[in-house]
């Protein structure tokens, strides 16, 4: 997989506040075509409200996204999802009453291919998440760790460009752990651009090209996987907070 | 992947059978009430109750598709029908038109409603259900409080000597089956899909590309013309349209309490709940006249206590395997 | 004309402050439980039935009905209680449940009070000694500054209860957070069904003193009040005891000066039409709380 030159994913000068509370305080952050760009910081740096705002369902109070040079500032979430933009989140947020099928056709609902071939396309990706036996439950039904790989497959259906990880291995068992870290191998070898966030340092190292480390709103440090384990400032932040 | 081919055959085979049993049944149940229904008159048997048996099978439905497959639940639903039968009425009394070609306007007028209404699909439960209860009370008394010219002032309209009980009986009974096949369709079409999406999660939908605003819109009106169709012919039914039993709210009662009685969220629920609570209630109304609204009352509690899924939603929790199958 | 607004005014007081304990007593109950009660208004005219009945077979004076009311309405919500709440927090959709068990309810209870008392509207003629009283430039009936000073009785005592007594900050702080409360080691099982049994005594005594303000009352009345609560719930903030006490002055004022400018129905529109308004305009009421979907 190369690592082009071109941009994906683009944050310019990012402030967003709920009320008194400064969540980001002018996030400046590059992500190129078809790196993992792994975000790590401690509890309340910003790392969801980022991924929030970059995906519309916040919007910034000042700032610019943009996504593959396109200025996403002010569009709503399903824009920037047709812009080619998925996302998992921290606490599964699957289609609790709908089939594992139907979970994953509400993203390409849109698309001119018809049913039969979207519900093929289905069942393969629930097949590659080892949850092909138990496509006709309820998502409701499913484990919590199931339920995270329902979301990457979702996530996988229309085919975006960027993808973004919130905390995929968040109170996931081990053995499922490494399942996802292999799936997320996948996706990036695929070319898609992943911002992944994570507390799980080990897997964040051995995923990301890059790594860019959030403190109180801003990125205090963004390098090299090498770079940022040894830089100071993160360790500081990490054990000092 | 090694085992795609070999595995994508079988289960394609499996999916159409699911397909051909879910619509050979719906077919069968379609057929057996469409049949039924056409020979009531024929055998002479109780045409006022079979119309209304029709009538609440078709609200019942309708507005299961704002509360089980939207999410919704719309306490002023009441509002959509009695502004379908003064639509009738004023275009049938005032105006002089045949009913048949005033109906599609009430349809209309439904939708307008709806429309109208739209702004607060965006409010969450509580605030949406009461926000509904005062917009159909507005509705109301916007309707008593206008020109006796225009809506008969409390004394409401009448539409003439135009009450021909087997023509409207039956055109009851087509609309009943137009709303059963749009719910039907619904509950297969991508917009069914999307609809449900929104229900169980609005933002997340919104974030895998659903345009939450028009899907809910959509439900919505579909929701909005169905009980406007059939204010307009149970007026033509009944002859006389007035505020007190257009915007009566027990409509939306005895519709709430059968569309949950059969089960939210399956076409055959609001259907089986309907049949069974009006039988219910004919017999009960037969030997108890009083304790009528009692009853009603005392069943709601006892469905939301003991059968809080409805009949058909009960059996398909016991049976979940069963959801591909039953309509 | 200034005599008239003067009149509004003061009745807006009274009025408003009858308004306010419908909304109090429904707040806390949604507040503690998140139940929108639909019946509340049946409660509130089951206050006024009793006291009816209180007073044409035993001849009862309706102050000493208003004790009666409150004992046996607050037994009542705690035997209610018991009887259907707890099921319904074990269910798929709580919210959904409860406004239809709720609905169902005051379907039940208008359809035994109707049964009871025939579809007539019903009145006590208890005469004060002297009927009304001077304030001011304008005559107010005894019945209704009686009622008003019932009303600033129990609201204060309500107050002092909620803020200054254990209980009720208990009450209080459930409404706030219900998980975190019981980390904290209270039984919100007991708290619930307290709340629940305040809320149904207070609309019982809310009923008597409706007795007394307005001339009459039938069966029907409570979804009438059931709608006056809801609005001031809203305009309050759900779940907000004090936004409530003062939406429902400011409700009752309104609306007792609508009529004084504007005909009866039209005064109802607009009641309604506040309604609808604020939450779409100014979705957090008073003092917030969130709307949207």
């Amino acid at each position: 997989m190369t690592v082009t030159t071109t941009t994906a994913i683009e944050v310019h000068e990012l402030h967003k506040h709920f009320g008194g509370l400064v969540a980001l305080d002018g996030i400046e952050l590059e992500a190129r075509a078809g790196e993992v760009l792994g975000i790590i910081g401690v509890n309340g740096a910003g790392k969801t409200t980022l991924m929030n705002c970059i995906c519309g369902i916040y919007r910034a109070d000042r700032g610019r996204v943009s996504i593959g040079g396109r200025d996403m500032t002010g569009l709503s979430p399903h824009e920037i999802a047709h812009a080619g933009v998925g996302r998992t989140f921290q606490v599964p947020r699957v289609f609790r009453k709908m089939s594992l099928i139907d979970n994953l056709l509400v993203p390409v609902l849109d698309r001119a291919e018809p049913d039969r071939a979207l519900i093929e396309r289905a069942e393969a990706m629930l097949e590659q998440m080892r949850l092909i036996e138990l496509r006709h439950n309820f998502a409701e039904e499913l484990s919590g760790g199931q339920q995270k790989l329902l979301e990457m497959a979702r996530m996988l259906m229309p085919e975006p460009r960027v993808v973004m990880l919130d905390e995929p291995f968040a109170g996931v068992h081990p053995t499922l752990c490494r399942f996802m870290i292999e799936r997320i191998e996948a996706i990036a070898a695929g070319g898609k651009t992943v911002l992944l966030i994570s507390h799980d340092l080990t897997s964040i190292y051995r995923l990301s090209h890059r790594v860019a480390a959030l403190n109180q709103g801003r990125v205090i440090a963004e390098g090299s996987v090498d770079e940022i384990r040894g830089n100071p400032a993160v360790v500081e932040a990490y054990l000092g907070a | 992947m090694e085992l795609e081919g070999n595995a994508a055959a079988p289960r394609a085979a499996e999916r159409d059978s699911a397909r051909r049993i879910y619509f050979t049944l719906a077919a069968i149940i379609g057929g057996l009430v469409s049949v039924y229904f056409v020979l009531v008159p024929v055998f002479g048997l109780n045409l006022a109750f079979h119309f209304y048996l029709m009538l609440w099978i078709t609200m019942a439905s309708a507005f299961n598709v704002a509360s089980g497959f939207s999410g919704y639940m719309p306490f002023g639903y009441v509002a959509f029908y009695g502004v379908g039968a003064f639509t009738t009425a004023i275009l049938v009394q005032k105006l002089g038109f045949p009913v048949l070609a005033a109906l599609p306007f009430s349809g209309i007028a439904g939708v307008v409603l709806g429309l109208l209404f739209a702004p607060t699909l965006r409010l969450s439960g509580i605030y949406f259900a009461i926000v509904s209860l005062a917009l159909a009370s507005i509705c109301r008394l916007i309707i008593t409080n206008m020109p006796e010219e225009i809506t008969g002032g409390s004394f409401g309209l009448q539409l003439g000597s135009r009450a021909e009980p087997v023509l409207s009986f039956y055109v009851m009974m087509l609309v009943m089956l137009l709303a059963l096949g749009t719910i039907l369709w619904l509950s297969r079409s991508r917009l069914g899909k999307a609809l449900r999406a929104v229900r169980d999660d609005a933002e997340a939908a919104d974030m895998m590309g659903v345009n939450v605003v028009r899907v809910r819109l959509y439900g919505w009106l579909i929701a909005a013309f169905f009980p406007a169709l059939c204010g307009g012919i149970e007026a033509w039914y009944t002859n006389v349209v007035d505020t007190e039993t257009a915007f009566n709210t027990l409509t939306t009662a005895k519709t709430v309490i059968y569309a949950v009685a059969g089960g939210l969220g399956t076409v055959t629920g609001p259907i089986v709940g309907a049949i069974g609570m009006v039988w219910l209630d004919e017999l009960i109304w037969r030997q108890f006249p009083r304790v009528n609204l009692l009853i009603l009352g005392i069943a709601t509690i006892a469905l939301v206590l003991f059968l809080p899924r409805g009949i058909v939603g009960t059996l398909l929790r016991r049976r979940p395997q069963w959801r591909r199958y039953i309509p | 004309m200034e005599l008239l607004v003067l009149n509004g005014l003061v009745n807006g007081l009274i009025v408003g402050g009858v308004y306010a304990l419908i909304g109090l007593s429904l707040t806390l109950l949604y507040g503690v439980l998140r139940i929108v009660n639909f019946a509340h208004g049946e409660f509130v005219i089951g206050g006024s039935f009793l006291a009816y009945v209180l007073f044409s077979s035993l001849g009862l004076a309706p102050l000493l009905a208003l004790p009666v009311a409150a004992i046996t309405f607050f037994a009542a919500g705690w035997l209610a209680y018991y009887v259907l709440i707890p099921r319904l927090a074990r269910s798929d959709d709580p919210e959904i449940m409860s406004f239809l068990m709720m609905y169902g309810l005051s379907l039940a209870l208008a359809a035994v009070m109707l049964l009871m008392f025939e579809a007539d509207s019903r009145s006590i003629d208890y005469a004060f000694t002297p009927i009304s009283m001077k304030v001011g430039p304008i005559y107010v009936s005894t019945a209704r500054i009686v009622a008003f000073g019932v009303t600033i009785v129990i609201s204060a005592a309500l107050a002092w209860f909620l803020y200054r007594t254990l209980p009720g900050k208990a009450l209080r702080a459930t409404i706030m957070n219900r998980e975190a409360i019981q980390i904290v080691g209270v039984d919100v099982e007991k708290l619930s069904a307290f709340a629940f049994a305040l809320a149904t005594g207070i609309a019982g005594v809310t009923g008597v003193l409706i007795a007394l303000v307005f001339p009459a009352f039938n069966a029907f009345s409570g979804a009438e009040y059931s709608i006056i609560g809801f609005i001031v719930v809203v305009l309050g903030g759900l779940g907000n005891p004090v936004g409530a006490l003062i939406a429902g002055v400011i409700y009752g004022l309104a609306e007792q000066l609508a009529t004084v400018f504007l005909p009866q129905a039209l005064a109802q529109i607009v009641g309604f039409g506040i309604l609808v308004g604020t939450i779409l305009i100014r979705p957090t009421g008073i003092l917030g709380w969130r709307v949207q979907r």
